[in-house]
This record gives C-alpha cells, structure tokens and sequence, in this order.
C-alpha cells in the first residue's frame, strides 16, 4: 500500500498539524485549573523498582495535598514520563513531557546519569527542573551561580556522603587502608572521585581500585584480590540488586566479618542481610532517609505507605513524597503556577521535612543531613545524622 | 603471588564450566540447524525462573527446584522447538537470525510479564566455603565442575554411541544425505534443541544460588558470552567449546583481578578476535564436529 500525497492532502493535513499545535500552545497550559507535574523516572528496565518506588510516593503525596485542597487552591496532576534509567530515554520523555504535556515543573530522575543530560534541556525550555534522588555533586555544581538556573536538588550529594562514611570510619572504626568495589556509573565513579579529595584529611589511602558494569554477578576474583591487598574496609556505592551477590560471594573468599562494605548500596535492606549476615555483619552506609528513621513524620509516612500499596516504602519513595510537598509549599509561597516566582519562592524556601528543615543554597542544592548507620546483630544501627558544607569548586 | 594465580585459575574454571554447559548446547543446536540461537540464553534465564518459582511459592528443596527447573525449560524448548526450531531446518541463515531473536524477544517479555521486571532473590543452595588444598570455594561451585565434568563426559558417550547421538552426527555433517537415507531431520532437530535449551535451564538453575538475583533480562549477558565460545571452538564442535568455555573463563578471571573488573566484558571478543587472526576456523577444525 502506499499513500498519495496530493497538493490538497498536504496543505489539509498542515492545516490540521498546524491548528493542533496552536490549540495545545493556547489552551493546555493550565488553562482548566490544574499544576502539571512531570515526573521522569525508570519505569522500565533493570531500575524499574526504584521507578515504582517513586511514582508511588510522588502519587501519594499529591493524593494528600489535592484532599487538602492543592496547591494554592490548585489541584496537582501527576503526568510520570519513562526514562529507562538511561539518559537518551530520559531526555525524550522530558522533551515529551515539556512540549506535549506543556507541564509546568518536572521531578526526576533517579539515575544521576539521566539528571545530567536532562539539565540542559530544561535549561533550553525554562521549566523547573527539581531533582530528588541523584546524588552525583555535579549536578549542583553546574546549578544556580555554576550556570544551569532551573535545576534544584533535593537530595544530599555524594560528597557528603564520602565525606561522611569516611570520617565515620577513620575516625570511629579506624580504618586507614580501604579497597574500592563500584559501580560504573556517574554516581559510582563521582562518590570515589569525592572520597579521594577527602582521603588525605583523613591520612586514609585507597589500595585497590575496581568498577562493575551493571548486572555483573562474579566478583570473585576481585574479592580475593581485595583479601590478598590488606584493605580494612571495602568502599562500594552500588545499586541494591548487586550487594546480595558481592556479601555472598565475600562469604566464599572468606573475608565476611572481616573486611565490612562502607559507603552506600542498600546495606540495610531485610533480604539483603538475609542474603548474606555474615558478609554484612558492621557495614556502613550513609543514606538521606531509611524507613526506621525516628521522627514523627517520617514514622506516619511509613504508616500511610504500608496501608496505601501493602509493602514498605524505600528511600526513593520518601524523597518523592517529601519533594512534592516541597514544591506545592513554594507554589503555596509564590501564590502563583509562574516558574519565575515559584523558582524564586524555592530558593527562598524554610521547608520542615521528616529529616529536618530544607533550605537552598546558591547552587540550588538542599542542604540536608545524612544519616549514618552501621549492622549490627543483623539489624541497621542510625549512629547519628550528619551534614556538612559542600566545597564548591572556585 | 603464585597463590594467588592458581586461585584465579580456580575461579576461572568453575566460570569456566558454566559457560561450557550452556555453550555446548547452543553449538550443538547450530550444528544440527546451521542457526545461531540468540534465544539461548532465554533458556538459561527460564530454568533459573523455574527453580526460583519453586522455591519460593512451594518451598521445594534445591534439588527438587533443580528438576524443576529442566524440566520446565524442556517443556518450553517442545513448544518452541515445534512451533519455530523444527522450520528453521534448511531455511537460509537469515530466517534463524529473526526467528531466534524474536523468541528471545518473547521469552523475556513474557518473563517480565509474569513474574515482574524486578529483581528476584534466589535463596536456594549450598553457599557454605570449603576449604580445599588452601583454597576456599562454595560447595555449590564444586557441584558445577562436577556436573560440568558428568555432562562432557555423557554427551560424549551419547553422540559416540546412541542411536540419536549418531543421527545428530550425521544431520550436522550432511542434511541432504540423511535425508536420502532416510533419517528425519527434523525430528533429529528437535530433539537436539530440546537437549540444548535443557542444558542451558540447567546451567542456570546450577549458577543461581551463586549469581543470587533473578530477572528477566539475566539470558542476554549469557547469550553475549557463549557467542564468542562457540566461534572460538569451531562452530558445531563440542570439544571445543570445552576448551574454548574454559580459555574464556580463566582469561576473564585474570583480567578481571590483574587489570580490572571493568574489562572483564571485553576479554571474550578480544579473544575471539585474537584467535580468529590466528586461526580463521575457530580453535578446532569446523569439519570435526562433535
């Protein structure tokens, strides 16, 4: 079959082009009343968990506030776009979601890989870009006064987190030799870049330095390398799925209880514990929130989520759902959907989050605590939450 | 030092041995069919599945989920092998290519579709390290060798010496004389892509209490593996593929110790890039198959 392009045809079917897009640039825009929210996040592929995860905690938040009234008597309209966990994924749904869905503000992603290559783009398209749960320090750093001035971070960075986990374990554990076990992402390779600016302070040296691709499963050999290298600590920031496999395979080479994980892969996880007690038996991981967290807030919100979708909610829910609390409280402030105010309103912003008060600095990045904890007897330990001033690059 | 390379040699071969059981069946397959099975790690992924499912809702002991396993993954490989496999026989290459990738396509959709697309926890095993001559290695990883070995040595005795095993011979060394006198092709297709997937759901049930997560897309990693193994060994020739599993396997355990883990994905194009330059056939001669 092949279709006849006619003179008529074509300028009928311009025409048409043509009237949609000025129908959807006049009218779609809030015109009925409500804040359209994007949300990018890995709805499919190996992350899609994270992905739930977040939507569930983003729906969650935005079911509350629209039952309260919305946002400066505005209804919110959650509008989630798919990114795969890979950045070209990633930038076309944000494109979609700012030139089809015309959405006023967007949230994402979970991979700082894709927040990366989404900054440029709705720096191009002037729509606030609010980040909550990448930890690469890049992205601020290239935000507010470093250039890019429609991103936001709500989540702490990976160089507090390095500097966190490694003051904790020097200083606390006194560990000077450590290996490094990865994954090879930009929030794996950033989180070691931050822990070697901070290793001299600490007089701490790195012994061995290894990566792992995503969805690698034999890390033998590099674990008995690590055995052989008389590290006293393994420095890994990886995803959840892996650290299952790494704690039984430490098990194998016979360094379980010997040489404990730090830094940040969902060490505290029940099934993960359950997987490997023995290998992870006084890990130490810095995270921005975790469901045993003792505040009031937090506690209800853990509450809620478990009776709303029956399973426990993780970190990215949590930052999701405080994220768009967040967001609605600078609509709230700005009094106005305007990207302009609302992105003044937030810079502006005194926010009281379950973890403690949320407020911007000139890079546009949240100043938050992490919150330090270490297994002990199969159970996570909260040691305290930390924060700490990030060193800006002059 | 010396240790520690006879320790990777180790660990070499037990990856080693899991790369050779899935190989094999995939050079078998392309023996008989003359198609290179990109579904193959599918299968691998389905007996894993098969296991998992079995421990986790009916609470069975790993040998039991072990059985169930392969025999799930030899139920598939009737339906596939009858429905797709069987017509493949004496189509051109190309037609194996499609067919192949589309029912990896499918196998893995309809994974994710039943089971989810997180990952899944496979607590099945027997993970407890024994100490062998210094060395310390799980005693499922000892299991893998050893059934690595029994395998070899079983399909060796069976394409020598059985009646189905000679008719495979001879199907992978001339189609139209088997034909000719009388031997069904297709029938012999069939059987030998039943055996191949079986060999892959085992592999995987046997790697799963050491690889701990289960999902839908774990069949590609394998299948990118054992492409380089079955060009190395010759393809359709299964001694080969033992040493060539086996070359790739202690290879990717040294780069992965001495240069870094990060390029251990490299190590098996790079070796088949080494050896085709040296020898264009693969390792073994592609005439001597089987």
């Amino acid at each position: 079959m092949t279709i006849e392009l006619s003179r008529r045809g074509f300028c009928i079917g311009t025409a048409l082009i043509g009237l949609q897009s000025l129908s959807s640039g006049a009218f779609a825009r809030s015109e009925d009343g409500t804040v359209k929210l994007g949300l990018v996040a890995p709805m499919s592929g190996p992350n899609a968990r994270y992905g739930a995860f977040s939507l569930r905690g983003a729906e969650m938040a935005v079911k509350e506030i629209n039952a309260a009234g919305g946002a400066a008597g505005r209804k919110i309209n959650i509008l989630p776009g798919d990114s795969q966990g890979t950045p070209v994924e990633g930038v076309s749904a944000t494109k979609r979601l700012i030139d089809q869905d015309q959405v006023d503000f967007v949230i994402g992603d979970v991979s700082s890989s894709v927040t990366l290559a989404m900054q440029p783009v709705v720096e191009d398209a002037g729509v606030l870009l609010l980040n909550a749960a990448s930890s690469n320090p890049m992205i601020t750093y290239k935000a507010g006064v470093g250039g890019f001035k429609w991103t936001f971070r709500n989540y702490p960075t990976d160089e507090n987190r390095a500097l966190i986990v490694l003051q904790y374990a020097a200083e606390k554990k006194g560990f000077t030799k450590y290996a490094v076990l990865s994954v090879d992402t930009d929030y794996g390779r950033a989180a070691i870049q931050f822990t070697k600016k901070y290793l001299p302070r600490f007089k701490c040296e790195i012994l061995t330095e290894d990566y792992y691709k995503e969805g690698e499963v034999d890390f033998r050999s590099v674990l008995s390398k690590i055995r052989d290298s008389g590290a006293q600590a393994i420095i890994m920031y990886g995803n959840a799925d892996t650290t299952p496999i790494v704690g039984r395979q430490m098990i194998e080479v016979g360094i379980a209880g010997k040489i404990p994980l730090i830094g940040n892969a969902e060490f505290n996880t029940a099934s993960t514990i359950k997987a490997a007690p023995k290998a992870l038996e006084g890990a130490i991981e810095a995270a921005a929130w975790l469901p045993s967290y003792d505040s009031p807030q937090s506690k209800a919100f853990v509450d809620k989520f478990i009776a709303e979708y029956g399973e426990a909610p993780n970190n990215h829910a949590y930052v999701h759902w405080e994220t768009v609390h967040l967001l609605t409280k600078a609509i709230e402030e700005a009094n106005s959907i305007d990207r302009e105010k609302v992105r003044t309103a937030l810079s502006r912003i005194h926010y009281a989050s379950a973890v403690g008060e949320v407020t911007f600095d000139d890079h546009n990045q949240a100043r938050l605590p992490m919150i330090l904890l270490e297994i002990e007897k199969g159970k996570p330990v909260i040691k305290g939450a930390y924060s700490a001033e990030i060193d800006y690059p002059k | 030092m010396f240790y520690t390379i006879i320790e990777q040699i180790v660990n070499g071969i037990v990856s080693g041995s899991v790369y050779a059981i899935v190989a094999v069946g995939m050079t078998m397959i392309f023996g008989v069919l003359r198609a290179i099975n990109f579904a193959h790690g599918e299968y691998y992924m389905l007996g894993t599945f098969g296991a998992w499912f079995a421990i986790d809702y009916f609470d069975l002991p790993y040998p039991v989920a072990v059985v169930i396993g392969v025999v799930a993954t030899a139920i598939i490989a009737v339906v596939v092998g009858n429905l797709v496999m069987q017509r493949i026989v004496g189509a051109p290459a190309e037609a194996g290519v499609l067919a192949t990738l589309g029912v990896s396509l499918i196998l893995q959709n309809t994974a994710i579709f039943v089971f989810g697309g997180g990952y899944k926890f496979f607590s099945g095993g027997y993970i407890e390290p024994v100490s062998l001559f210094g060395f310390t290695l799980a005693e499922q990883r000892i299991l893998i060798i050893i059934v690595g070995l029994i395998v070899f040595v079983g399909l060796e005795l069976a394409v020598t010496y059985s009646r189905i095993g000679k008719a495979m011979r001879a199907v992978s060394q001339n189609i139209e004389c088997c034909a000719v006198v009388g031997i069904d092709v297709r029938h012999v297709a069939l059987w030998t892509f039943i055996l191949g997937a079986a060999l892959a759901g085992l592999s995987g049930v046997l790697t799963a209490p050491v690889n701990v997560s289960v999902y839908g897309g774990m069949g590609e990693l394998i299948t990118f593996k054992t492409l380089p193994i079955i060009i190395m060994g010759g393809l359709g020739n299964v001694r080969g593929t033992f040493v060539a599993a086996m070359i790739l396997g202690i290879a990717e355990s040294l780069v992965a110790t001495y240069v870094g883990l990060q390029f251990r994905d490299t190590v098996g194009f790079a070796t088949l890039m080494l050896v085709l330059m040296w020898r264009p056939y693969g390792l073994f001669s592609a005439q001597a198959r089987f």
